[in-house]
């Protein structure tokens, strides 16, 4: 999206290389005084395989752009541009490997890797703290580091596009993201923890393998874009068909922190006062109960963010546990199946 | 003149003044607007001041009010922007695509007794400089940007011009009646007419 309108006024500010099917850099053309003033760089459409080090001349440099090239590598004479705000990479031939050590050096604001052959988020990139906008659509990314935490300016994350099955709950430490695209990826579930993602507007999630979101999701009160087609998320009502009886063990832990006895490790085994420590409390707000291992997935159905119906998750302790009552203004539709099946029938769920 | 010899627009203005000409007769011939729409070669310089893009979702610029006949808006699609799947409310609606690529899926109308998923009719992906047309006996589309990487620009005409259509959950056929609004008009920003997107997908 980024266009060139937003441009400095001054035209000498703008050095423009684009489509001049360009295999090497030649500065000779160049004058001292232009190589100081010019503060965007327009390289994109040639044809480097490497982004050659007569790029450091332009000290002064904010915004490069060398998309649309054949770059297997960035020359580590780039950390030399200590002014340089945007860097737009798409469509070349880059991965992990081609970036230099001290990357993360940069004072980047927007870096698009968009179009590259990335497996993984190197980790030079994780250490961009002025980061707003990161984008690496359509690479080949297995799964996101939990260094992603560490993009604290982030506020703009495009995923989609990748090989993604999962998401780290390290996602919702980045305080100022408000546009996370996840889309055509292979996630299967969102972790509950996105929840704390305040300032989250906008949320893209379509074509992926998600049956249900969590049920933490109705508090993004700022959501105002949602995608989900393409998932085959649940259409009726499901009970969980494996439910298995909780051990003797989780009987007993239930009743010690139900009931609120007193335990410590002077008394217990430390393996069983981990135990303890570790127990769930069932979110109905009317249920004192705990879990530890055993528990059902509870869906209901939410009209939530110009969505019909959208099947949300909760674990209860029990099946006989009702799920809590939803405070939230947007949700108002409830499954009307749930009252007429009795508890104790299983039925099979049903992808939508 | 009852009809008018396809003259190749130059310009989008030449484009603009053919179209008025056009729609000052009550009927349309859906295959002249076509070929006329096609015959424009997108030219960037001409359309850039009302291809404005939002960051979160696709923005609708509107160009021309064609004398209440007709609307024609460019729409701006950042990568992975759609559209929900929506009716046109009985008006003709023809898109051409002035940059990047657009996916555009027709669905069949629900019928009032299947619960379940709306039915895919086809799907293709549109050119550049190629103009697609629907209304609502033909069916109901969604329109994505699939493009991991690019952007699209798309130029519209509805007629007659509507304010408000139809949107359907994919899922279920469920239907929900949303306001469109415009981003921006003759290529100036209109903030306080966007409220919060009803259209989703």
């Amino acid at each position: 999206m980024e266009s060139r309108e937003g441009a400095a006024a001054a035209r000498d500010c703008v050095l423009d290389f684009s489509r001049l099917s360009l295999n090497t850099l030649s500065l000779d053309g160049v004058s001292e005084d232009r190589r100081r003033d010019t503060k965007q760089f327009y390289l994109n459409y040639n044809r480097l395989s490497t982004l050659p080090a007569s790029i450091s001349l332009f000290y002064n440099l904010e915004f490069l752009d060398i998309s649309n090239n054949g770059l297997t590598a960035i020359c580590d004479d780039i950390t030399r541009l200590t002014k340089l705000k945007t860097l737009l990479a798409k469509n070349n031939r880059l991965d992990e490997f081609s970036l230099p050590k001290d990357f993360g050096s940069l004072p980047l604001e927007v870096l698009n890797f968009s179009g590259n052959r990335f497996e993984e988020i190197p980790l030079q990139c994780t250490k961009l703290r002025r980061l707003q906008s990161l984008s690496i659509g359509g690479n080949r990314l297995k799964s996101i580091p939990t260094e992603i935490e560490d993009l604290t300016s982030l506020e703009m994350l495009y995923l989609g596009g990748n090989l993604i099955s999962a998401i780290p709950p390290e996602v919702a430490n980045l305080p100022y993201l408000s546009y996370l695209v996840l889309c055509d990826n292979r996630i299967q579930s969102v972790p509950p923890q996105l929840t704390r993602l305040h300032l989250l507007r906008s949320l893209s999630l379509h074509n992926n393998l998600l049956t249900y979101l969590p049920r933490e999701i109705l508090s993004l009160v700022h959501l105002q874009e949602l995608s989900l087609r393409g998932n085959p998320l649940v259409v009726r009502f499901v009970k969980e068909m494996t439910y298995n009886p909780p051990s003797l063990l989780e009987l007993a832990g239930r009743t010690v922190k139900s009931r609120n006895i007193p335990y410590s490790p002077c008394e217990l085994p430390s393996n069983l006062v981990l135990y303890l420590d570790l127990a769930s409390k069932c979110p109905n707000p009317k249920c004192a109960g705990v879990y530890f291992d055993s528990c059902v997935r509870h869906i209901k159905f939410v009209d939530f963010c110009g969505k019909y119906r959208l099947p949300l998750m909760h674990y209860l302790c029990s099946p006989e546990c009702r799920s809590p009552c939803s405070s939230n203004p947007q949700s108002d539709a409830e499954s009307e199946d749930e009252n007429s099946v009795p508890a104790d029938r299983l039925q099979r769920v049903l992808l939508g | 003149m009852e009809q008018t010899e396809l003259v190749k627009p130059e310009t989008l203005d030449e484009l603009i003044k053919t179209l008025h000409q056009i729609f000052q007769s009550d009927r349309i011939n859906v295959e002249e607007v076509q070929n006329l729409m096609e015959s424009y070669e997108s030219k960037p310089h001409e359309w850039r001041k009302y291809a404005k893009f939002d960051q979160y979702r696709y923005t609708r610029n509107l160009v021309d009010e064609g004398n209440d006949k007709f609307n024609l808006m460019i729409l701006c699609w950042g990568e992975g922007h759609g559209s929900s799947i929506h009716d046109h409310t009985n008006s003709h609606c023809f898109m051409k695509l002035l940059q990047g690529h657009l996916k555009e899926t027709l669905f069949q109308w629900p019928d009032g007794k299947s619960q379940g998923d709306m039915v895919t009719k086809s799907q293709r992906v549109l050119q550049e400089n190629k103009v697609a047309y629907i209304n609502d006996s033909i069916g109901l589309h969604r329109v994505e940007n699939v493009s991991h990487t690019e952007c699209a620009v798309s130029l519209h005409l509805y007629s007659p011009p509507f304010e408000t259509c139809q949107t359907f959950d994919q899922r279920t056929g469920h239907k929900n009646t949303v306001k469109m609004t415009f981003w921006s008009k003759h290529g100036e920003r209109t903030p306080f007419e966007t409220t919060v997107s009803q259209e989703n997908n």
